[in-house]
């Protein structure tokens, strides 16, 4: 019997009006899997990550969550239905504060029925945001921040957690920190799709890994069967 | 320096209720970024209905409140799901004169029903006025602050307290987020434009027991609501209460020393001259 | 081929130019009188096209320079008996002063600032001018001229005008000036660094907007005889000039023409129902923004390729 998919991603085409976007994308990611998307700035990681949440809508093919097809809808659906995506840019509501920020991410009625005991996991994952909960979330460092948006993400209980370039702007001890709490969320029962342009740290993270160029995936394989030769070359498209 | 006295002291009363007029105006370009030309007509708007049920029903204006907010709360709900949310994001034109269309047809409409005659909502108290010493201060004027005080802040608890108002300021910080955690953003949006116009009707109603007004009058309410934002600044509470008293001192303090005649002139020039200087106003956020 | 339409586009634009031109030999007064409102529409709409389609410049207060351009023509004939032509210029002089004067405040602010700041400069010009004793207050003056002109020579300015101002648009987008207004209307930050002097090249279009528009009130009061603060400074005109482009196509060159036909069209024949009309014409933008947001011109010519005075250069 074939394990169900937690995400079909099925020869995807998405447009920006006539801008050709993302060519033929095909991926899977199981329940229980880290997947990485590994690519340059432009090479289309982003617009994926969005066309699975449901902000833009493919022009052909289909996105399945767990059997069902999605392809089409509008975030507020996908988010039902346990898609959660962390921005690029982690896009925090400034001028709330931290508290505020997480329940807002609760915003479901399912999920606000659930909300205080997931908030209480997101604190015992993020002990820093339970410390800084009243704190308007404008002033908090990038590193707070980009937790801030995980927290967030996750108040919703998805079963797939994106994220967009999490480690962008951050120093590195705190860039470690963020992916030991990731790991921490995926044994907990919630697949990841990562995308990123650090190549040594989503390789090390990932259980199957994809490399995109210009909107179009160039290598797929098992992070130990790649060498980073080839990576790097299908990364710059050399 | 004791003549002085009785404008200010009417400034600051009629600040507040300037400072209600253009709450809503301040709410929508702060939260859904559309201008929304309308505002004053809405506002008038809100002065006729209360008119309509005075005549119909025989109350006092006060009470027309209930009844006139809440029609008015639809209003703006479907003028803005219907109309604007299909117009976001294209361009800074669309939106605009979108509203510009609304404005001449709430106009032109009230101009059909109502006819060109100048009307005022009739009450006594209009008449009573409070005496400190040499100052009187008008019990309209007085009654027009605190209602004008409390729309305020119970609009300021609301946006702090509630799951709906909490959901509006997460929309206009980003709205982009917002759809991600699964906010239906143009529901929201539709919801934000309902309660300024709620706004706008207390403020017509008050408008409309203190002065004439007629089909027409609603871009000068416009223009004042543009004033107190311009003035106060985008976005801030205490910028739009202190935006309000500036503005309605500059005016009464221009007809005190110039003439009646002179009284919106002043207030313009005070506005363009802090357009000029300071565009983004005494509190604005760039 | 495509230059063959092209230029039997341009054979039929000027045919119809100069039926146009010769309809007070040919038409009834009636087609005179609406083919002279329709002249002067057409290039008070095209000086709005100008500013609000291709520089950014969404005014709503034109009716400054109606004003103005009135107030000239009847100061200038009554007070000092200056020639009736003279007038015009006059009028259209004095906007010109007024626009940089405006320019001043306005030009600091962005966007709908910019907007509410003409409608605010108009609002007390109409204040100022009912209150002046000089213009007679509120009540108006009555238009005399020097010499006094029949309609059909009031519709011959009219004309030239009309046929003026689709020329200057036209000329004004493939100079220098027109390939940086287009380059500002994609993003006017980028064109800035290109050295595209935005500042500028907006006051320029505001300045020459001003000029042709004042010159135009002037014309129109003539036909009225008759100006008046209430009137002359009226937010009504800029809802008729919205119309105008909206209907006919923002940014297009042809745009204005078509609306302006349409909106004089309607208003002959809801001359009755002043206000219905209004309330028609707001209607009827709205959907236009809503339906077909690039108006009439814009659509075709977004559709079907279809142009007639293209200011891209080929």
């Amino acid at each position: 019997m074939q394990r169900e998919l937690a995400l079909k991603v099925d020869n995807i085409n998405v447009f920006y009006g006539e801008f050709h976007a993302l060519w033929d994308v095909s991926l899977e990611v199981e329940p229980q899997q880290i997947i990485s998307v590994i690519g340059t700035n432009g090479s289309g990681k982003s617009t994926l990550l969005n066309a699975i949440a449901g902000l833009l809508q493919p022009r052909g093919g289909d996105v399945e969550l767990f059997g069902e097809k999605i392809s089409g809808m509008q975030p507020h659906q996908t988010v039902v239905r346990g898609v959660s995506l962390v921005p690029e840019g982690r896009r925090v509501f400034g001028r709330l504060t931290v508290y505020e920020n997480l329940i807002m991410g609760a915003y479901t009625p399912r999920a606000r029925k659930r909300r205080s005991t997931v908030l209480r996991m997101v604190y015992d994952l993020f002990p820093r945001l339970h410390e800084r909960r009243n704190q308007l979330a404008s002033t908090m460092s990038g590193g707070e921040q980009q937790m801030l948006a995980i927290g967030r993400a996750l108040m919703s209980e998805p079963k797939l957690l994106l994220c967009d370039e999490i480690s962008l702007g951050l120093a590195p001890l705190i860039i470690k920190d963020i992916y030991k709490k990731l790991e921490e969320i995926n044994r907990q029962g919630v697949a990841i799709l990562l995308v990123e342009q650090d190549i040594n740290r989503s390789l090390k993270a990932c259980q199957y890994a994809h490399v995109m160029l210009e909107g179009k995936v160039v290598l797929s394989g098992n992070p130990a069967s790649l060498t980073l030769e080839e990576v790097k070359r299908a990364y710059f498209g050399v | 320096m004791i003549d002085l006295a009785q404008p200010i002291i009417n400034g600051l009363l009629l600040g507040g209720l300037y400072a209600v007029i253009a709450l809503g105006l301040s709410t929508i370009f702060g939260i859904v970024r559309v201008v929304n030309l309308a505002h004053g007509d809405m506002v008038i708007l809100g002065s006729y209905l209360s008119l309509a049920f005075c005549m119909w029903l025989g109350l006092n204006p006060l009470w027309t409140i209930l009844l006139v907010a809440p029609i008015m709360f639809c209003v703006g709900f479907l003028i803005q799901s219907v109309l604007f949310n299909r117009v976001l994001g294209k361009g800074m034109e669309p939106p605009l004169l979108m509203a510009f269309g609304i404005s001449i047809i709430v106009q032109n409409f009230l101009l059909l029903v109502f006819t060109s005659d100048a009307r005022a909502l009739k009450s006594d108290l209009s008449m009573m006025t409070i005496s400190l010493g040499e100052i009187n201060i008008s019990l309209l004027y007085l009654l027009n602050f605190l209602i004008g005080l409390a729309v305020i802040l119970g609009l300021r608890q609301f946006f702090r307290k509630t799951f709906l108002g909490r959901a509006i300021r997460a929309a206009s910080d980003d709205v982009v987020a917002a759809k991600l955690v699964g906010a239906n953003t143009s529901s929201i949006y539709a919801y934000a434009m309902g309660i300024a116009a709620l706004t706008a009707a207390v403020a017509g109603v008050l408008v409309g027991m203190t002065f004439i007004f007629y089909p027409h009058t609603g871009p000068q309410y416009l223009i004042i609501a543009f004033g107190v934002v311009i003035i106060g600044g985008l976005g801030s509470i205490k910028g739009t209460l202190v935006g309000g008293f500036i503005l309605a001192m500059a005016q009464l303090l221009g007809a005190h020393f110039f003439g009646p005649g002179y009284q919106l002139l002043c207030g313009y020039m005070v506005l363009l001259i802090v357009l000029a200087i300071r565009p983004n106003g005494i509190f604005g956020k760039a | 081929m495509k230059d063959v339409i092209c230029r039997s586009r341009l054979v039929w634009m000027g045919v119809l130019t100069a039926a146009l031109g010769t309809v007070p030999l040919w038409g009834s007064d009636y087609l005179v009188l609406f083919f002279f409102l329709f002249c002067l529409y057409l290039t008070v709409a095209q000086m709005w096209n100008l500013l609000a389609g291709y520089s950014g410049l969404i005014s709503l207060g034109q009716q400054v320079f109606l004003g103005i351009g009135g107030y000239s023509v009847a100061v200038m004939g009554n007070y000092y008996g200056l020639n009736v032509l003279l007038s015009i210029l006059a009028g259209g002089f004095f906007s010109v002063l007024l626009a940089l004067f405006m320019s001043l405040f306005i030009f600091r602010m962005k966007g709908v600032y910019f907007s509410i700041g003409t409608w605010i400069f108009a609002e007390i010009l109409m204040i100022w001018f009912s209150n002046w004793s000089f213009v007679k207050y509120g009540t108006g003056l009555f238009i005399k001229t020097n010499p006094p002109l029949s309609t059909n020579e009031t519709f011959y300015i009219a004309f030239v005008l009309g046929v003026g101002s689709v020329a200057l648009v036209y000329f004004i987008m493939r100079s220098r000036l027109g390939l940086g207004l287009m380059a500002m209307r994609d993003n006017e930050d980028v064109s800035e660094t290109m050295g595209v002097q935005v500042f500028r090249y907006k006051l320029y279009c505001f300045l020459i907007a001003a000029f042709i528009t004042g010159m135009a009130a002037g014309v129109f009061y003539i036909f009225q005889v008759f100006v008046q603060p209430y009137k002359a400074f009226s937010i009504d005109w800029t809802v008729k000039l919205v119309f105008i482009v909206i209907i006919g196509g923002i940014g297009t060159i042809e745009g204005p023409i078509v609306g302006a036909l349409i909106l004089v069209f309607l208003s002959q024949v809801l001359a009755d129902y002043f206000s219905v009309s209004l309330l028609i014409l707001g209607a009827i933008a709205i959907a236009v923004i809503l339906l077909a947001p690039k108006g009439i011109m814009g659509t075709l010519q977004a559709k079907l390729g279809f142009e007639i005075l293209s200011p891209r250069r080929k």
